[in-house]
C-alpha cells in the first residue's frame, strides 16, 4: 500500500555476516520523528531488506548498524555499489561506538573495498541543514559524553560522496544506541534526541 | 496674712480636692468594671483572654477618667478663678476680692483689701472640698466592700488571671458535679529543671514522661475515682477540693474520672525525653595506619534536651585473624557535664594500645543524659575504625569505586600511554635531552604499571597463585615471558582439571583464545617500557601499538552478544501527527480505595461520635477523646484538630466556632477528595 502510494518506508539493511538487527527500535523511533516533523508521507512501519535482494533499490534510504565485524559477500558488495549508484544512501552506524572496535575496522574496510574510502564529511554541509540546522555538525550522544566506548567525542560524521550527494554516511558516534528506545519514550525527554534523525531522512528524499 | 495669700490657700485646698475626687471618680469606676467582670465571670466562664484585659481596661478607664476630671476642673486654676469661685458664694464682695488679687492692683488699694478682709470664705472652701470627694469615695468604698466580699479567687481569675485557676471562679447553685471544672497540675522531675505547668479543663495534657499530674476540682456528688491503665485512684479532699496524683506514663493514655454519674475523660500525652546526640569530629573518618605509634586527637560535642551528665570515647580493640578473635574496651576522656551541650576531647596514644598489623581499633563517643527517672538516656557517635595495615597489603588499601572491567582498562590506558607517547616524539625537536628523557622515563614507568596489571590477570588466569606465594608471579612479572611454554603449560592444567580438553575454534581451547592477545600485549609492552627507559620513544610506539592492538582482540575475544528476536513497533502515523480519532473508550470511573483502610474506621467513629452530640454531648466528647488517643503517634495533624474540637464542644459556648472544629477534624481524618482523571494522562490505550 505503502509503496504504491509512494510513502516513505524506512529500510534496515540485513547482511550476512554479524548482527544487523542490534537496533530494532532505531526505525520506529525515526518514523515516529518524520510523522511528528515533517509532513511527509511515511509507513507506519519498517522493512529489512537483505543486502543482497534486488528489493533494496525500492528505498531511497538504507540503514545499517551492528557491533561485530562485518563481511559482504561479492553479491552484497554487488548490490551495495549499484544501489548507491543507482542513487540510493546508505547510513551506517558503528553501534559499539569505539573506533578500535571490529565493526568499525571491518564495516570502513568492507565500504571502501565495495564503494570508496570513508572521508571527513564537513560540519558545514547542507545534511546539517537539510531540515534541522545543527550548525555544531553531527549532535554528540549521551554515550560520547558519558565516556563509553573509546572515550571520545566525533567531532565529524565520515560519508563516501557521488558528486556533491552522500551515498554512503557513515558515523561512529552510536546513534543507534542513542535512538534505540520506543517512540512513546521520547516524551520523557525534554530535548528529542533524534532530530538529526528527520536530517538524514530528509536529505535522503530530497537529494 | 495678705488678701492674696488667703485666696491662694485657698485656691490649693480647691486644687487638691478636684484631684482627690478625680482620682476617686477613676478609681471607682475600674472597681466597677472589675465587680462586673467578676460578676459576669460567675454566670459565665470568660476565656482567659478576656480576663487578662479587664484589668488592663479598667486601669485605662481610670487613668481616663481622672485626667478627663483634671483637665476640666482645675489643673490651670489660678488664683483670680479662685477668687471669682469665692465671689460667686460671696455675693456682698461686690467684686472687691477679684478686684484685690488682680496684679495691677493688688497691695496698691487698701479699701479693696480692707473690705475683703471683712469676709470670712475658708470654711465654705473646706465644705466645698468636703462634698467633692464625699460621694466618690462612697462609690469607692461601696464597690471595694463588695469585691471583698466576693471569693478571693474569683476577684483573683479577673485582676490577676492565670493557668489553673479554673477551681477559682465563684461557684453559683449548690454542689453538683465535681467533673465540671477541672485543673491539671503537671510537675515535671527535678533532673528536668522545668517550672511546673497548670492547665484548666483540659482534654489532655502533655508533659514529660515521669511528671506528677495533680487532677485538681471542686468536690460534689460522690466521691472522685482516676482510672488510669485500669489502676484505680481515689482522690482525696481538703476544703471544697479533691485532689488525685498520677505519674506521666510512658506511652499516650486515658485517664477516667468518676464521681457518682458523673465521667470526664482525660488524655496523658507524653513526651520522651530523648537520648543525647552525640557527633564524633575528631578523627573525621576512618583510617589504616601503616604504623601503630603515635597520638590521635579524640573529639566530640554532645548535647540534648534537658541536661547532659557524662560522657567519654569507648575503645574497642579487636586482634587477631581467622576465627581467633580477642576484643578488649577501653573508656577514655570522660568528662561530667552540668548543661545541656558540652565537648569530649581527648588524646589517644596508640602506644599504649600494643597494637599489631591487622588489629583494629573502634571507636565512639557516648554520653549519658540526667535522666534517673526513666534513664539515663544513652546517646552515641558514629563509630570510626582505625586499622593498621599489614606488610602484605600496602598495594591494596586503596580501592576505587565500581572499577571497570580490567580488560577494558588497560585497553583506555594503553590508548592513553599511546598518545602520550606519540606527543613526546612529535615535540622532541622542541625540547631538551634531558626533558625527554624524564617525560620518556615517566611513561615507562606507567607502562610498567600496566603491564604489571595484565599479567596478573593473566597468570592468575592461567592458575598462577598469587597469594601467599605471589613471589613466583613477582619474578615472572619482571621478565617477558614466553608465550607458547605459558599457554601450554595452562592449557595441560585446565585439561588434567577437567578431565576432557575444553571445547574451542580449531585447535586453541577459550582459555589459550582469551589469554595468548593479554600475553602478546604482555610482551610488546615490556619492549615499549624498555625503549621509554632510554628515552626513545619512538622506537616504543610500534610495540605500544602492538600491545593496545593486542588488548583489542582480547576485548573481542571476551565479548558476548545474545540475539533475539524483538517485537516489531508499529508507529500510530495519525496519533503522532495529533490527526486521528481516539478509537479507545476510557477507562471506567470508579471509587478508589481509600490508601489507608484504617482511616474508614477513624471515619466511621468519628461520624458515630456526632451522632451523640445533640443526646449525650460529653459521651461525644469522651468518644472524640478516645479517637484522638489512638491517633497521638500516628497522625498527628488529625490529633490536634480532634482534641480542638473536643476542647470547642466541651467550652459549649460557641456553636459555630465547634461545627468549624469538628469540620476540620473530619477533613484531617478523612483525606480531601480529589477528582480522578478521565483519562490516565500518558496511556496509549485505556
Amino acid at each position: 500500500m505503502s509503496e504504491a502510494m509512494g510513502d516513505f518506508t524506512f529500510c534496515t539493511v540485513q547482511y550476512d555476516s554479524g548482527d544487523w538487527d542490534s537496533a530494532p527500535l532505531v526505525p520506529a523511533n525515526l518514523i515516529d520523528s518524520v510523522a511528528r516533523y515533517t509532513s511527509i508521507s511515511v509507513t507506519p512501519t519498517g522493512v529489512t531488506v537483505p543486502l543482497g535482494s534486488s528489493q533494496l533499490f525500492k528505498y531511497p534510504l538504507a540503514y545499517l548498524t551492528g557491533h561485530l565485524p562485518v563481511r559482504f559477500s561479492e553479491l552484497e558488495r554487488r548490490n551495495l555499489r549499484e544501489y548507491c549508484d543507482r542513487g540510493g544512501m546508505l547510513f551506517v552506524d558503528d553501534h559499539n561506538h569505539d573506533i578500535d572496535g571490529v565493526f568499525h575496522k571491518s564495516a570502513t574496510e568492507e565500504l571502501g573495498r565495495a564503494i570508496a574510502p570513508l572521508k571527513e564529511l564537513p560540519n558545514s554541509h547542507a545534511l546539517f541543514s537539510s531540515f534541522f540546522t545543527f550548525d555544531d555538525g553531527p549532535p554528540a550522544t549521551t554515550h560520547e559524553l558519558n565516556g563509553w566506548g573509546d572515550n571520545l567525542v566525533h567531532k565529524h560524521l565520515l560519508a563516501v560522496l557521488h558528486g556533491d550527494r552522500i551515498s554512503v554516511l557513515y558515523s561512529s558516534k552510536d546513534y543507534s544506541s542513542e535512538w534505540g528506545y520506543h517512540p512513546d519514550n521520547k516524551r520523557f525527554l525534554s530535548v528529542d534526541n533524534t532530530k538529526f534523525g528527520v536530517n538524514i531522512v530528509v536529505y535522503a528524499l530530497t537529494r | 496674712m495678705t488678701i492674696l495669700e488667703r485666696v491662694e490657700r485657698a485656691r490649693r485646698a480647691l486644687r487638691t480636692a478636684v484631684m482627690a475626687a478625680a482620682a476617686l471618680r477613676g478609681l471607682a469606676a475600674a472597681l466597677a468594671l472589675l465587680l462586673f467582670a467578676a460578676t459576669l465571670d460567675a454566670f459565665v466562664s470568660l476565656p482567659t483572654g478576656a480576663r487578662r484585659l479587664v484589668p488592663v481596661v479598667a486601669a485605662a478607664v481610670a487613668v481616663a477618667i481622672f485626667a478627663r476630671r483634671v483637665r476640666r476642673y482645675g489643673m490651670r486654676a489660678d488664683a483670680r478663678s479662685a477668687a471669682l469661685w469665692i465671689e460667686s458664694r460671696f455675693p456682698s464682695l461686690r467684686y472687691a476680692l477679684v478686684t484685690a488679687v488682680d496684679p495691677r492692683y493688688a497691695g496698691h488699694v487698701p479699701e479693696l483689701e480692707r473690705q475683703a478682709a471683712q469676709v470670712e470664705f475658708e470654711p465654705a472652701v473646706q465644705t466645698a472640698s468636703r462634698r467633692a470627694v464625699r460621694t466618690p469615695a462612697l462609690a469607692v468604698a461601696v464597690f471595694a466592700g463588695v469585691l471583698l466580699l466576693l471569693p478571693s479567687g474569683a476577684v483573683a481569675r479577673v485582676v490577676a488571671p492565670s493557668p489553673g485557676d479554673a477551681l477559682s471562679r465563684a461557684r453559683l447553685g449548690a454542689r453538683a458535679n465535681p467533673l465540671e471544672a477541672v485543673v491539671a497540675r503537671v510537675t515535671p522531675p527535678a533532673y528536668a529543671a522545668l517550672r511546673g505547668e497548670s492547665f484548666d479543663n483540659p482534654a489532655s495534657v502533655r508533659a514529660l514522661v515521669g511528671s506528677a499530674i495533680t487532677i485538681e476540682g471542686r468536690t460534689g456528688d460522690g466521691d472522685v475515682t482516676a482510672t488510669l491503665a485500669e489502676q484505680n485512684s481515689t482522690s482525696t479532699s481538703a476544703g471544697d477540693r479533691w485532689r488525685v496524683t498520677l505519674v506521666m506514663p510512658a506511652a499516650p493514655a486515658a485517664v477516667r474520672l468518676r464521681a457518682a454519674s458523673h465521667e470526664r475523660l482525660l488524655v496523658l500525652e507524653p513526651v520522651l525525653d530523648s537520648a543525647p546526640v552525640v557527633l564524633l569530629t575528631l578523627p573525621a573518618r576512618d583510617s589504616i595506619l601503616r604504623k601503630a605509634t603515635g597520638k590521635i586527637r579524640l573529639a566530640a560535642t554532645a548535647t540534648d534536651d534537658y541536661g547532659l551528665a557524662s560522657g567519654g570515647f569507648e575503645l574497642i580493640v579487636s586482634s587477631g585473624n581467622g576465627e581467633n578473635f580477642t576484643f578488649k574496651t577501653h573508656t577514655i576522656g570522660a568528662a561530667t557535664f552540668a548543661s545541656r551541650a558540652g565537648e569530649l576531647a581527648t588524646t589517644l596514644s596508640l602506644d599504649s594500645l600494643a597494637l599489631q598489623p591487622g588489629d583494629m581499633i573502634h571507636l565512639r563517643a557516648v554520653a549519658r543524659d540526667r535522666n534517673n527517672v526513666t534513664g539515663p538516656g544513652v546517646g552515641a557517635s558514629d563509630t570510626r575504625t582505625l586499622r593498621i595495615a599489614r606488610a602484605d597489603e600496602y598495594d591494596s588499601v586503596d580501592v576505587d569505586p565500581a572499577p571497570p572491567p580490567e580488560a577494558e582498562k588497560n585497553a583506555l590506558s594503553q590508548r592513553m600511554l599511546l598518545m602520550l607517547a606519540q606527543a613526546l616524539e612529535a615535540k622532541r625537536a622542541k625540547i631538551s635531552h634531558a626533558v625527554l628523557v624524564g617525560e620518556s622515563r615517566s611513561i615507562a614507568l606507567d607502562q610498567t604499571r600496566l603491564r604489571k596489571r595484565v599479567g596478573e590477570i593473566v597468570f592468575t588466569r592461567l592458575g598462577e597463585d598469587t597469594g601467599e606465594e605471589g613471589n613466583a608471579l613477582e619474578k615472572r612479572l619482571d621478565q617477558p615471558v614466553s608465550i607458547d611454554s605459558v599457554l601450554a603449560a595452562a592449557d595441560r592444567a585446565a585439561s588434567a582439571a577437567t578431565g576432557t580438553a575444553l571445547e574451542g575454534d580449531r585447535d586453541e581451547t577459550p582459555l589459550i583464545a582469551t589469554n595468548k592477545p593479554l600475553l602478546i600485549a604482555y610482551n610488546a609492552m615490556w619492549s615499549a617500557s624498555s625503549e621509554l627507559e632510554i628515552g626513545e620513544p619512538g622506537k616504543a610506539i610500534p610495540w605500544m601499538k602492538k600491545a593496545l592492538d593486542a588488548l583489542q582482540r582480547a576485548r573481542s575475544a571476551e565479548r558476548i552478544y545474545l540475539r533475539g528476536k524483538t517485537r516489531a513497533v508499529v508507529v500510530d502515523i495519525d496519533r503522532v501527527r495529533l490527526q486521528g480519532k481516539d478509537k479507545g473508550t476510557p477507562s471506567a470511573r470508579v471509587a478508589r480505595p481509600m490508601a489507608d483502610p484504617s482511616r474508614l474506621k477513624r471515619v466511621a467513629r468519628f461520624d458515630a461520635a456526632l451522632l451523640l452530640i445533640k443526646s449525650a454531648p460529653s459521651a461525644a466528647v469522651d468518644s472524640l477523646l478516645i479517637l484522638r488517643l489512638d491517633l497521638i503517634d500516628r497522625d498527628v495533624a488529625a490529633a490536634k484538630a480532634l482534641e480542638t474540637a473536643a476542647n470547642a464542644l466541651r467550652g459549649g459556648r460557641d456553636a459555630h466556632a465547634a461545627t468549624e472544629a469538628l469540620i476540620r477534624a473530619r477533613r484531617a481524618l478523612a483525606t480531601e477528595p480529589a477528582a480522578a482523571a478521565a483519562l490516565s494522562a500518558w496511556s496509549t490505550s485505556p
